[in-house]
């Protein structure tokens, strides 16, 4: 279906090729997953397909790539709609009109389909993707897995033969992740459309891929089964690491498969002690609600919320889309409009806090991290923060540089890969030395390696030997809070319907559980290296 | 469902507003902007652009509280019935005819008050025409000829609202970082993600046109052709029917006819359009 015979491709002005010598075929109704660090090529290689890049983008390709036996060389993405559909990364910005059922016909209207075919074609899109009840919904009403489904259905009306997908799942709950998946999995095996797909959460995807397409760091490419291509990736889900630490002969990918190989490891950890976490007496509250009410327009975003932050504690906010979690996060800043109720950090009320005072208190790094920044290159960057936060010149730059591996300081805040901003933005708000430390969803766009690096920062802001600090992290990622959480809120239609040790909370919920509770279930394990630990005490 | 063309509410609007300027009766504008509002209540549609009334609302009182307070303040010697006395200010002499304080006459402040009505309502039935039609769907209605010219406003008029969005999220970004969100410097800070962002979300939206064929093929088509209804012709001919009428309902009928008559018209959408 598609054919890379010596691809590669190079931007104007970039360091180093992009992808190198690239030779591949995908067959008809596969789905192939791309996997790579950020910034690696995954969106480039997603863009190469229907010539978004380099006719949309500029850049210099060689070689010949080939769908459906049309050569993207000479035809732009335009005139290879009816065979290729591709949805975004942001699909909310690649939406054109404000209507469900009007964005699906878009399409059909800029190919001329007379109407009585299109009104078909309409209703067998909206039909295959369980839009219907939506159809006359205003867009931007909708929740992210509900406008996910939007852009998969307008790429699909034209009937294409290759779907093309960018981080589907990034944004969404575990919840709506999974319904978009399960829809995209029923396309492949009943229409046998051809599918691509690149992600940084794996654990959401693996079990519905064909193939996996690995990106390394140097723009060399391998394609192969997915068993064979993560037993020596150094990205890989937790249930592969799992597999790996339990010695496995090979790799599994679905949970149903390795519960079925562990069941004499699962008999042995169930009667192993649980790792119980050594916490020091905490008793200075940091952060308090007391029957905290928000109100936007005429629906409650929270309704009567009590809880307490501890100093030293890493306490996760979960719940679907919409739950109310950035609300609560931002009534901790004296953003939200609270009704009734009192919020408190420190003892004082945030509302009252301004400048300076308010960011010695708690520091906030929004879903857009890039929000927070301003300046013209890194330096610059860590520059005006010194200044902003009144702390000595060099004080950024020093958190800065001890956060990121290379901390390209040149380099324009914008250039930065997702992680990097991340660590610049963090870097920013620590400069201020704030007791309180909170995150919406840190996770967005980071792969395994950078995730990994941002839980060990996190691991060592609560031990800092001169300040204990707290951090509240907002996010759907459940890997990340199994590793990083000792508490875990749960939120549902603005209320607390969960508040209590992660352990107890993730492992009630199966939606919510990470992959290594699911596979060792009933017994509440929670990560790998727990795992590990308790095996190699009962080991001695 | 289909609703009434969005034309048709602009139309509908249009033709009020002549009607309110041709009569220059405060009564009758007083009664056009009840009427009107309750329609707006009754119909509006969910859109961000259904606030678009609430802000002309906003905008028609503090108009009628400017004029009043100017006139009270500024303005030429008027004859009349003194009301009150505010003590006047000395101008010199080359600045003849305009005065600052002095009496205050029921003309002066009648006159004022009866512009200032006329403005309000005018501006209440433009937003009105707005929340109960949204700009966005009125360009997407746009004849075939003119397809490429509605897609590019409609880019324009889906982005206008995303940017109020953006602004506000930025400068509460801004307010967490310890800074100032207000003055010249702030705006620096502001205008410069902000650029990028929207630079960034219409890249994102051509990309997406392009790749689902926009512009590549000459014909294109109409998935839901707005067609006009019973409810669209009556409001387009009762509006027509004040408007040409309202001289010889003056002159023959009473004033207390005309008045029911505008109150009946404009408020028909509540009983005729389909929600």
């Amino acid at each position: 279906m598609i054919t890379f015979k010596n691809v590669s491709l190079i931007y104007p002005n970039a360091q180093r090729t992009i992808l190198e010598a690239l030779n591949f075929e995908v067959f008809e109704g596969e789905l192939v997953l791309v996997i790579g660090h950020t910034g690696a090529g995954k969106s480039s290689l997603i863009k190469l397909i229907n010539g978004l890049v380099p006719h949309h983008t500029g850049g210099i390709l060689t070689g010949e790539i080939t769908v459906a036996g049309r050569s993207t060389r000479e035809l732009k993405p335009g005139q290879l709609s009816d065979v290729i559909g591709i949805v975004g990364q942001n699909p909310i910005n690649g939406f054109v009109t404000d209507i469900v059922e009007e964005e699906i016909a878009f399409g059909l209207e800029t190919m001329g389909i007379a109407p009585e075919i299109m009104r078909k074609r309409v209703e067998e899109v909206l039909d295959l993707l369980s839009l219907a009840p939506l159809r006359n919904r205003e867009i931007a009403t909708l929740s992210g897995g509900e406008q996910q489904r939007v852009a998969i259905g307008a790429a699909l009306v034209l009937n294409p033969k290759v779907l093309l997908l960018d981080e589907p799942t990034s944004a969404l709950d575990p919840i709506a992740a999974e319904e978009v998946l399960s829809i995209l999995h029923r396309l492949v095996h009943d229409l046998g459309l051809t599918v691509i797909l690149a992600e940084h959460r794996l654990e959401r995807v693996i079990q519905f891929a064909d193939r996996i397409m690995r990106i390394g760091d140097d723009g060399e490419v391998v394609i192969g089964k997915p068993g064979e291509i993560l037993e020596d990736s150094p990205i890989a889900p937790a249930i592969v690491n799992l597999a790996k630490a339990l010695d496995l002969s090979d790799i599994s990918l679905s949970v149903r498969e390795l519960r079925r190989r562990t069941e004499s490891i699962r008999e042995l950890l169930q009667d192993l002690p649980l790792p119980t976490k050594i916490t020091e007496s905490r008793n200075e509250i940091l952060l308090s609600l007391n029957n905290v009410s928000v109100k936007y327009d005429a629906k409650y975003a929270l309704s009567n919320i009590s809880f307490e932050i501890k100093r030293g504690e890493v306490v996760a906010l979960m719940g679907r889309n919409g739950a109310g979690k950035s609300s609560l996060l931002r009534s901790a800043v004296g953003q939200s409009p609270i009704i009734s109720g009192t919020v408190l950090i420190n003892g004082i009320d945030p509302v009252t806090l301004t400048g300076k005072n308010l960011i010695r208190h708690v520091g906030y790094v929004p879903q857009e991290p890039g929000d927070l920044l301003y300046g013209q290159s890194v330096k610059a960057e860590c520059e005006l923060a010194d200044n902003d936060n009144g702390v000595p010149v060099g004080t950024t730059q020093t958190i800065y540089e001890n956060l990121m591996a290379i901390p390209n300081l040149n380099a324009h805040p914008r250039d930065l890969s997702e992680g990097q901003r991340l660590g610049l933005a963090l870097s920013v708000i620590l400069s201020a030395n704030p007791d309180l430390i909170i995150l919406d969803e840190p996770t967005r766009g980071l792969d395994y390696v950078a995730k990994n690096k941002l839980i060990k920062i996190l691991q060592k802001l609560v031990v800092d030997s001169n300040q204990a600090r707290s951090v509240v992290i907002a996010t759907h990622d459940v890997e990340l809070v199994a590793e990083v959480a000792e508490r875990v809120i749960f939120l549902a239609e603005g209320e607390i319907v969960a508040n209590g040790p992660t352990r107890e909370v993730l492992t009630s919920s199966p939606a919510f559980a990470p992959q290594v509770t699911k596979v060792l279930a009933p017994a509440a394990w929670l990560t790998v290296s727990e795992v590990v630990a308790a095996l190699e005490v009962s080991a001695i | 469902m289909q609703l009434v063309h969005p034309l048709v509410w602009w139309l509908w609007a249009l033709l009020l507003a002549a009607f309110v300027i041709r009569t220059n009766n405060t009564l009758i504008a007083t009664a056009v902007a009840c009427a009107l509002t309750l329609v707006v209540l009754k119909l509006k549609s969910k859109s961000y652009w259904s606030g678009a009334f609430a802000l002309s609302a906003k905008l028609a009182l503090s108009i009628i509280a400017i004029r009043i307070a100017i006139a009270i303040l500024i303005g030429v010697p008027m004859p009349g019935t003194v009301l009150f006395q505010i003590p006047e200010i000395r101008l010199p002499s080359w600045m003849v005819g305009i005065r600052i304080g002095g009496p205050v006459t029921s003309q002066r402040l009648s006159t004022a008050v009866t512009e200032a009505l006329m403005i309000a309502t005018l501006i209440l039935l433009c937003g009105a025409a707005s929340s109960l039609a949204s700009p966005h769907r009125l360009i997407r209605s746009l004849p075939k000829a003119m397809f490429n010219l509605g897609v590019t406003l409609s880019v324009a008029t889906s982005v206008l609202p995303q940017t109020v969005k953006s602004v506000a999220r930025i400068q509460s970004a801004k307010r967490l970082r310890g800074q100032n969100i207000r003055g010249l410097r702030a705006w620096r800070g502001i205008a410069l993600p902000l650029l990028e962002e929207s630079l960034e979300r219409a890249l994102d939206l051509a990309t997406a046109m392009e790749s689902r064929g926009y512009g590549y093929h000459g014909k294109t088509s109409k998935y839901r052709a707005q067609k006009f209804q019973l409810a669209d012709v009556a409001m387009i001919t009762s509006a027509l029917y004040l408007l040409a009428l309202s001289p010889i309902l003056i002159a023959h009928f009473t004033f207390g006819l005309l008045l029911a008559a505008t109150v009946l018209i404009v408020a028909l959408p509540i009983v005729i359009v389909p929600r």
